[in-house]
Order: C-alpha cells, then structure tokens, then sequence
C-alpha cells in the first residue's frame, strides 16, 4: 500500500532541480546525462523509499510477525553493537589481524550464499519485478546497490567492518584507508549477494531453487557444528597462532583484502596496502559489472518458469539406482522408490543429510577432540535408525497408492521390510565406515568388533521401534513449508512416536549392553568379539519381529494411517 | 430417502439390467457434528458409464473414497464386484482402478517412472507393466514428458498420468474423483476417449462432476447426490424426466431452482442505464 505510494509521484522526489525533463547535466546520480529519460535521477531514492516501506510493512502484517522482526532486529543490534565492542577491546591484541581478517572473509562468503538458501528473504533482491519498467541498467544498478545498503544486515555489516578497521587500525594513513576500507567491505557484501542473486535468479525462481531452500537450514545447522568445533580446538591447541597462515591467504581476497590493506598500511606497508585496496576496489567493480549483465540479460529474456516448461527433458532409464540388482516384485519397487526419495525428495534428502551429517561429526569430532570413545560410533547408527520412523508420513497423501495395493497383512510386512531394506544399504555400510573411522582415530582396533555389534544391535532396534511407530503414531509432514516437519497439532503425535521409540529402543539395547557390559567387568576380554556376531543376529531379529509385529496393523489401519499422513 | 431411491431402483430392476458392478447400502460418515454422507443405498450397473453428480460439498469425495477402502465408513457396506470392501481387500483392490482428488501422487518420481512403481506394487510382471506404460503414455499424449517429474506436471498432466496409473492393471471398475477438474479441453478430450473404449470393453466407470453438461454427453446412468443423500438414481432419461436438460433436472432435485433472482437485483442493468 505505501510500497505504491512512495513508488507512483517518480517525479516528485528530492534531488532533482528544476524541471526534470531537462536532463540536468552532471546530475551525479545519473552519469547519463540528456539521455531523454527524465525519471532516471529520481530512481535511486525512489527504491530506497521502496526498500523502507517493504521494511515497514513486513511489521505491520501481524503483531507476531512484528514482535519476530522487532526482536530479531534488537538480537541482530545487539550481537552487532557487542562485536563492536569485542572487535575494539581486541585492538593491539597480536591476533586482532587474524581474528578480523577470517571474520570479514566469512562475512563475505556469508553474504554471498544468503541469497541461494533465503531467495524470498529480500523482495527487491529479484529484480525481475522492476522488468516492466522503463529503466536502465546502469541507473538500475546505482538505484538497487544503494537500496541494499539499507536494511539490518548491512547496518550490521557497517558494525563489523567498523569495529574490524578500529581494531587494526594504527596512524592517520590507516585510519583514512580504513574509512575507504569500510565502504568498501559493505559495499562489496551487498554487491556480491546482489550479483549472485541476479545470475541465479532462474534457479531461484524455479522448483529446483525452492528444493534447494529446503536445505538451508541444514547448511546454516552443520555450519554452526563446524564453528564451535573450529573454536573448542582452537582454544585447545593453542590458539590463533595456528590460523595466521590462513588469514595471510584471505587478506588477498576481497572483501578481506580491504580491512588486509588496513593492516598492511598501518605496518607502513604502503605498497602492499595500496595492492589489497585496488583489489578490493577492482573486485567490486567486476562484480558491478557482472551484475549489470546479468541484469541485462534477465530484463530482455522469458522469465524461468517458461524457459524451464521448454527445457528438454533428461533421458532416464525405468530402472536406474541399479535397479536390475534389485529384487523383484514389491521389495525392489519400494526399495528403489525410497532411494529415489532420498535423493530427489528436499525433505527426505534434508533428513537423511542431517542424519549422516551428525552421526558422523559427532564420533568423529569428539575423537578428534581426545574425549571420544569408539562407542560413541553408535550414534551414527542411531542417528540413521530414526529415518524409519514415520516412514507413511514421509510419503504424503501419496500414501494412498501404496494403501490401494495393500490387502493383506503379508502385503503391509513386504512394503515395511523393503523400506527397512532401502534403510540398510545406505545406513549398514555407512555404520560401519563411521565405526573404522571412529576406531582409527582412537586407535581403539580391538574394540571394533564390539563396537559394531553394538552399532548393528541399535540399528536393529531403531527400524524395529520405527516401524511400530510408523504404523501407530504416523503423523503429517507439510509440503508447503520450508522449515516445518509437523503439521498443526499433531506435534504430541511427532513427539510420542520418536521419543518413545527411541527409549523403547534403548531398552531393547539393554540385553547386548549388558552383555558387553558384563564381559568386560568379567575380564572375560577375549569372548568381546562375540557381541559381533551377536549384535547383528539380534538387530536382525528384532527388525523382523519388529516388522512382523506391526504389519498386520498396518494392513488394517490403512485409511486411518492415510488420513493421518494427508493432514497439511 | 427411501421414498426418493425407490422409484429409479425399481425401474433398473424393471429393466432386468446386467448385474451391480457395485452395491452401496446404508453408507453413513460423520465428521465430528456433520454428517458428510447420511445413509446412502445405490446400486451402480456394470458395464457403464456412470456419473455421480452433485454440487459442492454434496458429499461425493466422502463416498467415493469410502467405496475405495480409503476412507473407513461410520456404517454401511460396499460391494465391488459382489466382494465386500472391507472384509475382502484382496479381491476388491486387485478389481478396481482409483483417481482420488486432493490426495497427491509420489511426485517426485517421472510419469515413468510412478508407472513402473505402481504396476509393480500390483504385482504385475515388469516387462508387462513397461510394455503397458508405453503404451498408456502415447495414448495419453505424455510420451514427451515421461522422463519429466511429476512434480512439474500441469494439472491436465497429472490427471492423465494419475488415470494412466489406476488404469494399468486393467481393473474392472474405475473410479474417478473429479476427472476433469482443471483440465484444458485438448486433456479432456483424451481422458474422454480412453474413458469411452475403456466402458466398451464391458468394463464400468464411475466418476463424480459438478459439471452437468460434461455428465449429460459421457453417461449412461446418473447418481443425483446433495447434502450427504442420493437425490435420484438411474439411467440418464430416468434422471432427466421432462425436464429440458439434465442441469433442470439437477436444480429441481436439489432444490435450488426456485432461487431466481426475482425483484431483487432490479436496479441491475448496466445496459439499460
């Protein structure tokens, strides 16, 4: 509503004196001057506006969405104004240069894969909306890169390369190249996700792009996992000292290079100073130059969504997935349609990722870090087993094609027992790779065997629980929304199904604990590699008492798991 | 109710018409205080086209689902083929063909691709189930988008590739959700064609409409269904009576053609101003 109001009086808006239709020259705003279109100059504050209002309107949709906004900016203020704070009190610290350097490369990188993972995050990032409009592409440019500038990211950008100049900064010389440096480093953070939205737009536009938004949680969950893990052995294995050869590597690349030319000249290094900043500059300028093609390009061609219907499609194969070694009849089909999903499904693919991702950081890192044992390898198969829970739900309301070929009860115990199957070729030789792994990085080999007994033994107990839990408590995963994974109130449903599993399961566990348990307390060492054969008998055994149990459940609970899963 | 079935249930028997292809009998489904179908008794024959019809909200989804074994009924029987739905899944699911609406497909799969999984979760043997998606594809104009997702489908696609789906395994009986339901008239005149050989063949094919025109040109038998009651069963003229089209015939059975606009909008009539 006011979006409209400020965009309509183009004419009337400050900076342009007198009579637009002139084309005053040397304008500043425009560097085009008499080229005859008279709204040019006004362009630049003119999306501003519009970027302000968007920001006024986002607040006034509801008073939840508002209280979100208000408190994300007021979290974002205030992680800013500390780091403000952080960055200053490092100034003369014999790391600051480091510290700065790496924090703006990942600010920079940061901004550069925000647009891939948030595309609706910004309106005015897609500027296939202004293609209707009679503008050019240079004043375009100037227009959107300043309307970038406004926002809580770029003010929290502005505080970062702030208090990293402050930081870094001795003498006038570096304090006058930091004024340059901070421009820089904001202005190349905007102009880099600018630039990447715009040669992605098509994708991001697509279905392919929405997919892959799915993910972006994910990406934003492993990331933090890699930091803190980064940070706990810094401050282990002692210290800074170690990243400096890597933030000698970033100070060339741009954004980094800027606050690097800081440094370099408060060194009285002005020849390498002057380097860092030209590149800096030159790499803003390729990336104006870049974005200004792709816009080009995007204004004068069919949007994505035609190009896409017209794309041709790829040739596959009904039997791809080396669907010829599989079984035939129901046990292949499934199990080639669950792998299929793992892999094409955004849900499914961010669920399993997530699943593999931490069941092997988890060993993995706290091995690393000296406290791990090679127990803890079990978490991987733990984290996979959880995959076989509400295994209906993961199929939607689809579910009714699979409710239309199941009469009987020997039907419902192939379908989960194939899902079960699917489940196994990727989680059997992933467990037991994390479990090598976590064994040569403890250099615990003569656990080994236990361990994967173990492993073998959970996982069982995990797909036996899930497909109980599948058919007893099979609850809704809406489609529509990125980062939900359970309908309206069915989050007790969710809840019950997993964490009661999960306990169910460890009680399952408890014999072949006990059993490890006891042969070590027995010293009774030499009989460990038991809980190999043993481990993977008795997973083997619960899954199919597990599957058995629940099929003929599922064959007679089919239209009320159906319309438990069709909910969302 | 009864008095309203009566009449068409004994001119059907009148007719000594080939045998039921399915027997409904007080079909009842409550949803929490509303009563989404209220005892339905209809007797659909075998070998014909037959149109379900009603407006909105009358109640067809509901039953239809429930004749399917997709939706669990409150009260009532459903007999396809003389086997009862639900005491005898394995002989009625392996008889009938389905194409729920609102319900999605496994659309992450290419039309091939959902062809080849549903056929073999049939039990149908592969080279028949490919053999049979092949040909499937080319009747229904979607050879040049098998490889496609179905996620990327069009409306008219899916429903194609969905009847192409319910009808691989050859079922006896074909039941369909709103067939035509969004879909451009060049579709349409596929589905309507594969439809028309298919009911040749002796087979039967339900489907439910809210589009009288549609109804009128394709069936042979019309099920009249509002308010979670069958209004009117029997053959297309049964149906009809005098009325001059079956949309009259439609409005007086459920009510609604006394609703003329009548004084009320007379200053209507941006012409005459």
């Amino acid at each position: 509503m006011s979006a409209g109001e400020t965009t309509v009086p183009g004419n009337g808006v400050p900076g342009v004196p007198g009579n637009g239709t002139t084309g005053v020259p040397g304008n500043g705003t425009t560097g085009v001057p008499g080229n005859g279109t008279p709204d040019v100059p006004g362009i630049t504050p003119v999306l501003v506006r519009l970027k302000l209002s968007l920001l006024r309107n986002g607040m006034r949709q509801s008073s939840g969405r508002r209280a979100a906004f208000i408190l994300s900016g007021v979290l974002a203020l205030l992680f800013a104004a500390l780091q403000l704070i952080g960055l200053i009190v490092l100034r003369g610290n014999e790391h600051a240069t480091t510290v700065v350097v790496l924090l703006t490369a990942l600010l920079g990188l940061g901004w550069a894969v925000m647009p891939l993972f948030f595309p609706s995050g910004d309106e005015t990032l897609d500027p296939t909306r202004l293609v209707m409009l009679p503008l050019r592409p240079r004043p375009l440019v100037r227009a959107l890169l300043t309307a970038s500038l406004v926002g809580i990211g770029p003010l929290f950008t502005f505080c970062l390369a702030l208090g990293s100049v402050i930081s870094v900064a001795h003498g006038a010389a570096a304090a006058a190249v930091g004024v340059v440096a901070v421009a820089l480093t904001l202005l190349l953070c905007v102009a880099l996700a600018r630039a990447v939205a715009a040669a992605n737009i098509r994708l991001l536009s697509s279905r392919k792009g929405r997919d892959l938004a799915v993910l972006s949680g994910l990406v934003i969950a492993v990331g933090i996992q890699v930091v803190n893990f980064g940070a706990q052995r810094l401050s282990n294995a002692g210290g800074l000292a170690k990243l400096d050869p890597v933030a000698d590597v970033l100070s060339w690349v741009p954004p980094a290079s800027a606050i690097g030319a800081v440094d370099a000249v408060s060194d009285g290094a002005y020849g390498r100073g002057a380097a860092q900043l030209l590149l800096a500059a030159a790499a803003l300028a390729a990336l104006l130059w870049s974005w200004e093609r792709s816009l080009v390009k995007l204004m004068t061609s069919p949007d994505g969504s035609t190009l896409q219907a017209a794309e041709p499609a790829r040739k596959e194969s009904s039997r791809g997935f080396g669907g010829r070694h599989l079984p035939g009849g129901r046990t292949g089909t499934v199990i080639e349609r669950s792998l299929r999903y793992v892999w094409r499904d955004p849900k499914t693919k961010a669920a399993w990722v997530t699943s593999l991702v931490i069941g092997l950081i988890v060993p993995v890192f706290n091995a690393l870090q000296g406290t791990g044992t090679i127990y803890f390898a079990c978490f991987a198969a733990g984290m996979l087993g959880i995959q076989m829970y509400n295994q209906f739900g993961q199929d939607t309301s689809a579910f009714w094609m699979v409710a239309m070929t199941i009469s009987t009860p020997r039907d419902a115990y192939e379908e989960l027992r194939a899902r079960a199957l699917a489940l196994l070729v990727i989680t059997l030789p992933y467990s037991v790779l994390v479990t090598v792994l976590t064994a040569a990085l403890v250099g615990d080999w003569q656990a080994l065997p236990e361990a994967l007994g173990l492993s073998f033994g959970l996982l069982g107990a995990m797909l036996a629980t899930g497909a109980v839990a599948s058919v007893r408590f099979p609850y809704s995963i809406p489609q529509g929304s990125t980062h939900k994974n359970v309908a309206p109130g069915q989050a007790g449903l969710a809840w019950i199904s997993i964490l009661g599993g999960m306990i169910a399961a460890a009680l399952l566990c408890a014999p072949l604990i006990t059993l490890t348990i006891w042969l070590h307390v027995a010293d009774a060492d030499g009989w460990l590699w038991l809980v190999l054969p043993l481990g993977t008998a008795y997973g083997a055994l619960i899954t199919w008492a597990g599957v058995r149990w629940s099929a003929p459940q599922a064959a007679e609970r089919l239209p009320e798991i159906l319309s438990a899963v069709s909910k969302g | 109710m009864p008095e309203e079935t009566a009449g068409p249930e004994q001119a059907g028997g009148a007719r000594n018409a080939p045998p039921a292809a399915v027997r409904i009998e007080g079909l009842w489904k409550r949803f929490g205080e509303q009563i989404a179908v209220g005892g339905i008794d209809l007797e659909l024959p075998a070998g014909k086209f037959v149109g379900l019809v009603g407006p909105n909200g009358a109640g067809k989804t509901t039953t239809l689902s429930m004749v399917t074994g997709l939706l669990r009924p409150d009260a009532g029987t459903v007999l396809v083929g003389g086997h009862d739905v639900w005491r005898d899944p394995v002989a009625v699911k392996a008889r009938i063909g389905v194409l729920p609406e609102g319900l999605r497909l496994f659309e992450r799969l290419s039309g091939r691709e959902l062809l080849a999984y549903s056929g073999r979760l049939r039990g149908l043997p592969g080279d028949e189930v490919d053999k049979r998606a092949t040909q499937l594809l080319d009747v229904l104009d979607l050879a040049g988008a098998q490889h496609k997702l179905v996620v990327d489908y069009s409306t008219g696609m899916r429903k194609k590739i969905g009847l192409a789906a319910a009808l691989l395994h050859n079922p006896q009986v074909l039941f369909l959700d709103e067939p035509f339901e969004g879909v451009d008239p060049v579709s349409a005149q596929t589905i309507r064609g594969v439809l028309e050989r298919y009911t040749l063949s002796g087979a039967t094919v339900v489907f439910s409409s809210h589009v009288m025109e549609l109804v009128e040109s394709l069936c042979d038998w019309v099920a009249v269904m509002a308010g979670g009651r069958i209004r009117a069963q029997g053959t297309l003229a049964e149906v009809r009576g005098d009325a001059p089209s079956l949309q009259n015939a439609f409005l007086e059975l459920v009510g609604a053609n006394g609703r003329d606009t009548g004084e009320s909008l007379d200053w209507l009539g941006g012409g005459a101003g």
